[in-house]
C-alpha cells in the first residue's frame, strides 16, 4: 500500500542520509563504516566506503546545499567529509567530549552542525575561514544525562533537544560571526550563546526523537512510557499536550506538515498522528499494511508436535482478538525502527515520500501521495 | 525551609486521610448496593493526587484493593469504566501483585490479562516508566 521500496543493507542500521538528488543513499551498518550505495535500475550498488572512525558511526546527516556528509562516532570525534574529484574527504573535528557522539544534524542554513553526546553536552561546531578549521563549542552543565537527539529550529538559531534525563530543552546557539543579528530570526537572535530558552518536564522516562514543525511553531517530542508531547509557542508561556497510545514505544518523529507526524519506534510500524482544526493531536493509524489471521496460523503450523499446535492456537487468537495487532507478518519491518529522514522535496514544497532505518538493517521508503490520510498534508 | 515544606506535607496528609476515609465509607455503601464498577470508580478517582506520604498510598491502596477484590465480571467492568482509569488501575494492579498475596494476586492477573488485551502494552509501559508518581 505505502512501502514503495524495501531494501536490507546491513544486519543493523544506526543512521541513514539522503544525498540532495536522492540518488545516493548514505548508510551506517552498525560498524565503523559508512557504506555509500547509488541506485542503478532497480538496484542499489555499493560505490563508496568511508573509513576513519575507531568505533561505531552512530549519527550522519547529508547537507542538501554543500553537498557535505557529517558523521559522529561512539570513538568521540566526528568527520565532515567534502567529495573532491570522486573520492570523499574527510576533515576531523575534535568535539572535545570525554564520552560518545550520538547524533548529529546539520542546521538549515548549513554553516553550523549540532552533535548530542553521553557527556551530557551538545556540540555546536561551525567552520573557522581563516584556521581551516571546524571548532567545536560546548553547552555543558545543562543536561542531566545523555543526549539522544538534537532538532534545528528554521531560523538557525534555536536548538531543540532530548535527553535521557527525560526532558525537552531548547537552546540559543548564536554565534558571533557565523549569526547575524537580524530581524528575519526574530527575539531569538538577542540570546546568547548556550542560553537556555525554556525546559519542558513533561516526560518521567526518558526522551527521545524531538523534531520541529516546518514552521517551528510546534515541537514534537516522543518519551519511552509510550507518549509523545507537541508543543505549541515555545517560549514564556507554552501550550503542551501529552498524547498516550496503546503500543510499543516510539524512537524518532518527523513533521510531514503543521497538522502531521509520523512516529517510528519499537512497533516496527510507522504511526501517524494528526491534529484537528482545533489543534488537538491524536493518533489516526499505523501506515504499514495489516496482515489477516491466516498467515499467524500458518507460521504456528511450521512448528510441529504439541507445542506447535499451543503456539499457533495463542498466535491465532491474538490475532483474532485483537484487530488492531500491528504485528504480523507482512510488515515492512522486522525490528525497531530507529531512523525517520525525509526525501528532499523538489520544486513541491509538500513532502510525501520518507524513509525508515532499523536494527533489521532495512531501508523503507513511503509514499504518502496515495493514502487517505492525505486530506492532512 | 524543608522543615517548612514537611510541616505543609504533614497537613496535607491529615487532609488526605480524612478524604481516604470518607471515599472508603461511600466504596462501602456502593458496594453493599452491588455496585461494584461504581465503586472501583470512586477508589480510584483522586488517587493520582500525587503524594510523597507512604502512609497516604497505603491507605488509599486498602480502599482500592476493597473495590478490586470485589470485582466479579472483569470484562464486564472494563466495558463499563473509562479509559482515562486504564493508566491508574495498572498501577494498582502492579502493586496488589507485589504484595504477593494469593487471592489478590490471581485476581490481580485476571484483570491485568484483560486490561492488557483492552489498553495494549503502551499501558504497561506507562506505569512501569513512571517511577515519580508511585502509588
Amino acid at each position: 500500500m505505502t512501502a514503495v521500496s524495501v531494501h536490507k543493507f546491513a544486519q543493523c542500521i544506526t543512521s541513514h542520509a539522503w544525498s540532495p538528488d536522492n540518488s545516493m543513499i548514505a548508510v551506517c551498518p552498525n560498524t565503523e563504516e559508512v557504506h555509500i550505495y547509488q541506485s542503478s535500475e532497480d538496484k542499489w550498488e555499493k560505490i563508496h566506503v568511508l573509513q576513519k572512525h575507531d568505533q561505531v558511526v552512530c549519527g550522519i546527516d547529508w547537507s542538501s546545499k554543500m553537498n557535505k556528509i557529517v558523521t559522529v562516532s561512539h570513538d568521540r570525534n566526528s568527520y565532515v567529509w567534502n567529495q573532491e574529484g570522486g573520492e570523499w574527504v574527510a576533515t576531523l573535528v575534535i568535539l572535545r567530549l570525554n564520552r560518545a557522539a550520538l547524533c548529529v544534524q546539520w542546521s538549515p542554513k548549513e554553516n553550523k552542525f549540532a552533535v548530542g553526546s553521553g557527556a551530557k553536552t551538545v556540540c555546536i561546531c561551525y567552520y573557522e575561514q581563516e584556521n581551516n578549521w571546524w571548532v567545536s563549542k560546548l553547552i555543558r552543565k545543562k543536561h542531566n544525562s545523555s543526549v539522544t537527539s538534537v532538532a534545528w529550529h528554521p531560523n538557525n538559531i534555536l536548538l531543540a533537544t532530548t535527553s535521557t534525563d527525560g526532558k525537552c530543552r531548547v537552546f540559543s546557539t548564536f554565534i558571533k560571526g557565523v549569526d547575524t543579528r537580524d530581524s528575519e530570526a526574530g527575539s531569538a537572535s538577542d540570546t546568547k550563546f548556550g542560553e537556555q530558552i525554556i525546559q519542558l518536564d513533561l516526560s518521567y522516562s526518558w526522551a527521545f526523537g524531538v523534531k520541529w514543525s516546518p514552521s517551528g511553531n510546534t515541537l514534537a517530542y516522543v518519551g519511552h512510557n509510550s507518549m509523545i508531547y507537541f508543543v505549541d509557542d515555545v517560549g514564556p508561556s507554552p501550550l503542551a499536550q501529552s498524547v498516550a497510545f496503546r503500543d510499543l514505544p516510539l524512537r524518532d518523529v518527523f513533521f510531514v506538515s503543521e497538522k502531521m507526524v509520523i512516529g517510528v519506534g519499537f512497533d516496527c510500524n510507522p504511526m501517524v498522528f494528526a491534529a484537528d482544526e482545533s489543534g488537538l493531536w491524536s493518533f489516526i493509524r499505523f501506515l504499514g499494511q495489516k496482515q489477516t489471521a491466516p498467515t499467524s496460523a500458518r507460521a504456528g503450523s511450521q512448528i510441529s508436535g504439541a507445542f506447535g499446535k499451543l503456539y499457533g492456537q495463542s498466535k491465532y487468537n491474538n490475532a483474532s482478538d485483537n484487530g488492531n495487532d500491528s504485528h504480523s507478518s507482512g510488515r515492512a519491518h522486522e525490528n525497531c525502527i530507529t531512523c525517520i529522514v525525509p526525501l528532499k522535496k523538489g520544486r513541491d514544497s509538500k513532502v510525501t515520500h520518507f524513509s525508515t532505518s532499523g536494527l533489521d538493517g532495512k531501508v523503507v521508503i513511503w509514499d504518502l501521495g496515495s493514502q487517505d490520510i492525505a486530506d492532512y498534508l | 525551609m524543608a522543615g517548612h515544606e514537611d510541616f505543609i506535607e504533614a497537613e496535607n496528609a491529615e487532609a488526605i486521610i480524612t478524604r481516604i476515609e470518607h471515599k472508603s465509607r461511600k466504596i462501602e455503601s456502593l458496594l453493599k448496593q452491588y455496585k461494584p464498577v461504581e465503586a472501583l470508580k470512586t477508589a480510584l478517582e483522586g488517587s493520582s493526587a500525587i503524594t510523597k506520604d507512604d502512609r497516604c498510598k497505603s491507605a488509599n491502596w486498602i480502599a482500592v484493593h476493597r473495590a478490586i477484590m470485589a470485582i466479579k465480571d472483569v470484562d464486564g467492568m472494563l466495558a463499563s469504566l473509562d479509559s482515562e482509569y486504564y493508566d491508574i488501575l495498572m498501577k494498582y494492579l502492579y502493586r496488589g501483585l507485589s504484595t504477593g498475596d494469593r487471592p489478590t494476586c490471581e485476581q490481580c492477573l485476571r484483570i491485568h490479562e484483560k486490561l492488557t488485551q483492552r489498553a495494549g502494552l503502551g499501558c504497561i509501559l506507562r506505569c512501569l516508566a513512571d517511577t515519580q508518581n508511585t502509588v
